[in-house]
């Protein structure tokens, strides 16, 4: 049997060989990306309907974000094992007899290469076409970006430890959106020293990741950290104290879920809430931007954001949130939770109500940043309540407990929305509930647009949505149905489990529908309630969450 | 699903005519074994016989795409609460949770079954010599092999199934866990079921041996009665034949010149009626162990 | 009560705990009266199956050696102290074939072989006098 011979037979060759091997499917991913975005943009370029203009370039740009950073993690050397993900230097690497210096050379030289001229190609066919990319511009953007892709690297391969690994890439990417915007800042101490100050950071990246991966090959970071070491046991020893049992598996459970993801969604938006907006405030204070009043017109406008963050990162998490161990390489239930004597309901069970306590904490965080910013400025928080509405800041404070409730269901609503796909165990089925769903928001927006600018059509709309609601309501009903009983008969399920589920459905929809009769009734608009309580019906998820147990046993007993 | 068998209704494990196929490869063919209540079950065979296979499809991980599979006479798939309530398995590769200390391992894994014995936990915790601050990722593969058994042993399972547990041990760890396996298995009714490369441990302390080859079973019966069904004779040619005899009936058949080592299927007649056949006479003879048969079996020379 | 098992033999497990015991009592190291190990512990220090063990306390039981009383655990008979002679000669048959066959591959004769079982008897007492 001929094994075959080598294109490039040096260690380099070898190297980036493997490194070709491991992501041919991802770079095939991205020419596929790049033809999609010519396209996209062509047309644009041709004369595109002018709603549709937006998503187009909406579309090509996020397939830009999308290949160039699925790029970047290519030549990080990021790996998924047994273990987990592992994102540092192969120690296969480090046994073979080879320099260190070639060993760091080669991932970042011709990674470095392939980045920048990624970067010249989706410029030149499609950025171009989305705005105005001077060529200086080009130039410097490509700098910053091999700055950052450079220290990503030494990151991934210096410290591979270091658990608050994520702090430290979010802190990178802070630093380099800085440097890449100060060409655009007003005049500061800094102007005039922007291309030294990128100049260092690319050449002391190199050495920095030599000496990290030198350390790493002298074994400096074997065995845990004694921080790490110390930590663990100061942990122990303060668990010895209230040592107590859970009270049911189902308390177990629940526990599991929340210390392996629970603080995701509140540690991510929250975090960002509590430190971002500081931060930009002071940064603002720092570079002359926003004094006077203007100060509290940026105040105003950041809240909305605010509001925004736990929303659209919950939906960017729900798709982990179906996984049981987040960096487990396969979506197969662990052993050590597949034997465990318990429904497949009841692990669902445990990660709804672990996804509702998120949420709940995730908006106690935002409403503290909320009080947060409000504090910030002249005037106490009652005066500022009073500018809000004439009813009055107690009226105020007490409206706005149903509508945290309702963002808290929200959030859950986002948060569970893929765990009937997630729970199967196949990707492609996830990857393609995520896909439909796209697809019918898209759709969802294009007939709102239509149905703004086109009269006649919103009124053949109007006159068949009342049927369309309904259909749906009953399509939903019909599968809900029939997917508690299937799961019954097959033990996927227990009674009490699924009274939950419909019992939830049928709460937070009456709520939503009480809410939203006083607030209809509250504007004058009595006909418009049964449509929003109906449509609140529909949104809040059942198919979805009685399909959950019977996927999770399809991915149980395979 | 019928479920014939003289003790099927003591059977604790009843598997009946079990077939499963990856793609078009066959890992179990026509698979039929019956564990009697408080009996040891060894389960031999080379690496990828499908022992494995036979053991998920036991916990209900696998479903059977023929045949059907019944623990305490109950369907896996169906009811798993019922049957994993009463089980306890020790997986093979050791799949724990990383992140977990060993104390929050326990306390988890203690809420899922109420007949978890706190005393006799922190007494194999001693035994076992094992950090209750430690993280799991952080132990050795044998203090792994020791939580997971650990935490399978501590609420008194009636099943106790055990795939490959002292792979890649030493044999220090090796008698910890054997002694803690036998400690079990003495007290009344508990079964065991277990897989191992390590034949003399498999012929210490099985009752029963059952050896899987490509998906089938090969051998099923008591450990003494399989090894007494083979005998490993010394065969003595008049003349050395020019290649290797055949034989019918022998699983291996090694040697050089005028002598012949082969290994039997069958009785002491049989085989001297064989090498009558061949043209040799049986000059020395005992009976092989069990590695020695299924080293013979597997290396499929012979017939 | 010292055991050793070895799977390499071709004798299954339980005779060869039973042979074994027989050769303790008639050695004289275990004394009639005396507490044999119970099944579990016996099981656990050989690592083998307690079925196994509970098959040759039942064999010995049947042989006479020993009474089982629920309870009180296992112990050497009092009654047959001291085995038959026909037992004790047909303990010795086994050493004896082994020595023959040796005696016999090297040519030695069967007076020589006598003389020199005399001459260690002579030495071992000697032995045990000092």
């Amino acid at each position: 049997m001929n094994v075959g011979r080598l294109a490039w037979p040096t260690p380099t060759g070898a190297m980036l060989w493997e490194i070709w091997g491991r992501h041919k499917l991802n770079l095939c991913w991205q020419g596929i990306a790049l033809a999609t975005s010519v396209c996209l943009v062509h047309w644009k370029e041709q004369g595109a309907p002018k709603d549709v203009a937006p998503l187009l370039v909406l579309f090509s740009s996020l397939c830009f974000l999308g290949a160039y950073l699925s790029l970047l993690a290519c030549f990080g050397y990021i790996e998924v094992d047994a273990w987990g993900v592992r994102l540092s230097f192969p120690g296969r690497l480090l046994l073979k007899p080879v320099s260190t210096a070639r060993l760091v050379l080669v991932p970042m030289f011709f990674g470095g290469l392939v980045i920048v001229t990624s970067f010249a190609v989706w410029t030149e066919l499609v950025l171009r076409h989305l705005g105005n990319i001077a060529a200086l511009d080009r130039l410097w953007i490509s700098a910053v970006l091999l700055s950052f892709f450079w220290w990503m690297q030494v990151l991934a391969w210096g410290l591979p430890l270091v658990k608050g690994r994520m702090l430290v890439v979010g802190v990178l990417a802070l630093i380099h959106f800085l440097v890449w915007r100060l060409p655009q800042m007003p005049r500061t101490a800094l102007s005039g020293w922007q291309w030294p100050i990128l100049a260092a950071s690319l050449a002391s990246a190199v050495p920095a990741a030599w000496l990290g991966l030198k350390l790493m090959r002298q074994g400096r970071w074997e065995g845990p950290l004694r921080i790490s070491r110390l930590w663990s046991r100061l942990r122990f020893a303060r668990a010895r104290g209230r040592r107590r049992r859970f009270g049911s598996a189902f308390g177990a459970q629940f526990w599991l879920e929340w210390r392996r993801q629970g603080w995701l969604l509140p540690g991510i938006s929250g975090g960002m809430a509590l430190l971002m907006v500081p931060c930009i405030l002071i940064g603002f204070k720092l570079v002359g931007v926003g004094t006077g009043p203007s100060e509290t017109n940026l105040r105003a406008e950041l809240i909305l954001p605010l509001l925004l963050l736990p929303l659209v990162i919950s939906v960017l998490l729900g798709s982990v949130l179906a996984k049981f161990d987040r960096l487990h390489a396969t979506d197969e239930l662990p052993i050590y939770l597949a034997v465990r004597p318990m429904t497949n309901g009841g692990f669902v069970m445990a990660k709804l109500a672990m996804a509702l306590a998120t949420s709940a904490l995730t908006w106690l965080i935002t409403v503290a940043a909320f009080f947060c910013l409000a504090l910030l400025g002249k005037g106490t928080l009652f005066s500022k309540a009073g500018l809000v509405t004439p009813y009055g800041p107690v009226a105020f404070m007490t409206g706005c407990v149903p509508v945290l409730l309702l963002l808290v269901i929200w959030t859950w609503i986002n948060l569970v929305a893929g765990i009937g796909a997630g729970l199967t165990g196949r990707a492609w089925i996830g990857g393609a509930y995520m896909f439909s769903r796209v697809v019918l928001l898209d759709a969802l927006f294009v007939l709102a647009g239509s149905a703004m600018e086109n009269v006649n059509f919103r009124a053949t709309l109007l006159h068949w949505l009342p049927g369309i609601l309904l259909v749906c309501l009953a399509a939903k009903l019909g599968v809900s149905v029939a997917a508690f009983v299937g799961g019954l008969r097959r033990n996927a399920i227990t009674a009490s489990g699924a009274g939950w589920i419909i019992g939830g459905w049928l709460g937070c929809g009456l709520l939503l529908a009480g809410y939203a009769g006083f607030v209809c009734h509250a504007i004058n608009q009595r006909g418009l309630w049964i449509w929003v309580a109906l449509a609140g019906f529909l949104m809040l998820p059942l198919a979805n969450l009685a399909i959950a147990p019977l996927a999770l046993a399809w991915n149980r007993h395979r | 699903m019928k479920f014939p068998s003289p003790s099927s209704a003591e059977a604790v494990i009843a598997v009946s005519g079990l077939s499963r196929h990856f793609g078009s490869k066959a890992a179990l063919d026509d698979v039929s074994v019956f564990v009697p209540r408080g009996s040891v079950l060894g389960l031999v065979g080379e690496n990828g016989a499908g022992k494995t296979t036979l053991i998920k499809h036991l916990l209900g991980a696998l479903k059977a795409q023929a045949g059907g599979v019944r623990v305490f006479g109950l369907d896996p798939v169906l009811n798993p609460v019922g049957v994993l309530g009463r089980v306890g398995y020790l997986s093979e590769r050791r799949d724990l949770p990383g992140w977990m200390r060993v104390d929050e391992f326990m306390r988890y894994t203690q809420a899922f079954y109420p007949r978890w014995d706190e005393h006799y936990a922190g007494q194999l915790l001693e035994q076992f010599q094992l950090d209750p601050a430690q993280k799991l990722k952080t132990l050795s593969q044998g203090q792994q092999a020791k939580i997971g058994l650990l935490t399978s042993l501590a609420y008194r399972p009636e099943l106790l199934i055990l795939d490959e547990p002292s792979s890649g041990l030493d044999p220090v760890v090796r008698r910890d866990i054997l002694e803690a396996i036998i400690r079990m298995v003495a007290e009344e009714g508990r079964t065991v079921l277990f897989s191992s490369h390590l034949l003399d441990e498999v012929e210490r302390v099985a009752d029963h041996v059952v050896m899987l080859q490509r998906g089938r079973v090969v051998l099923n019966g008591r450990t003494e009665e399989v090894r007494r069904s083979h005998i490993l004779a010394v065969l003595a040619f008049a003349e050395p034949p020019a290649t290797a005899p055949v034989l019918a009936g022998a699983h291996a058949v090694a040697g050089y010149g005028s002598e012949w080592r082969v290994l039997f299927g069958g009785s002491r007649l049989e085989l001297e009626a064989a090498a009558a056949l061949v043209g040799a006479r049986v000059v020395e003879e005992r009976t092989p162990t069990l590695d020695e048969i299924l080293v013979a079996r597997a290396g499929g020379k012979g017939s | 009560m010292q055991l050793r098992i070895s799977v390499q033999d071709g004798a299954p497990i339980y005779q060869q705990i039973v042979e074994q015991v027989k050769y303790l009592v008639a050695a004289g190291r275990l004394k009639p009266g005396e507490d044999v190990p119970p099944i579990r512990v016996l099981a656990e220090q050989l690592r083998i199956n307690p079925n196994t063990v509970a098959r040759a306390y039942l064999e010995l039981e049947r042989e006479g050696l020993v009474t089982m009383r629920q309870g009180f655990g296992t112990t050497v008979a009092q009654v047959k102290s001291l085995l038959p002679r026909r037992e004790k000669l047909r303990l010795l048959a086994e050493p004896a074939d082994l020595l023959l066959t040796h005696a016999r591959h090297l040519n030695v004769g069967l007076e020589d072989v006598i003389k020199l079982l005399r001459e260690r008897d002579a030495a071992m007492l000697s032995e045990s006098c000092k």
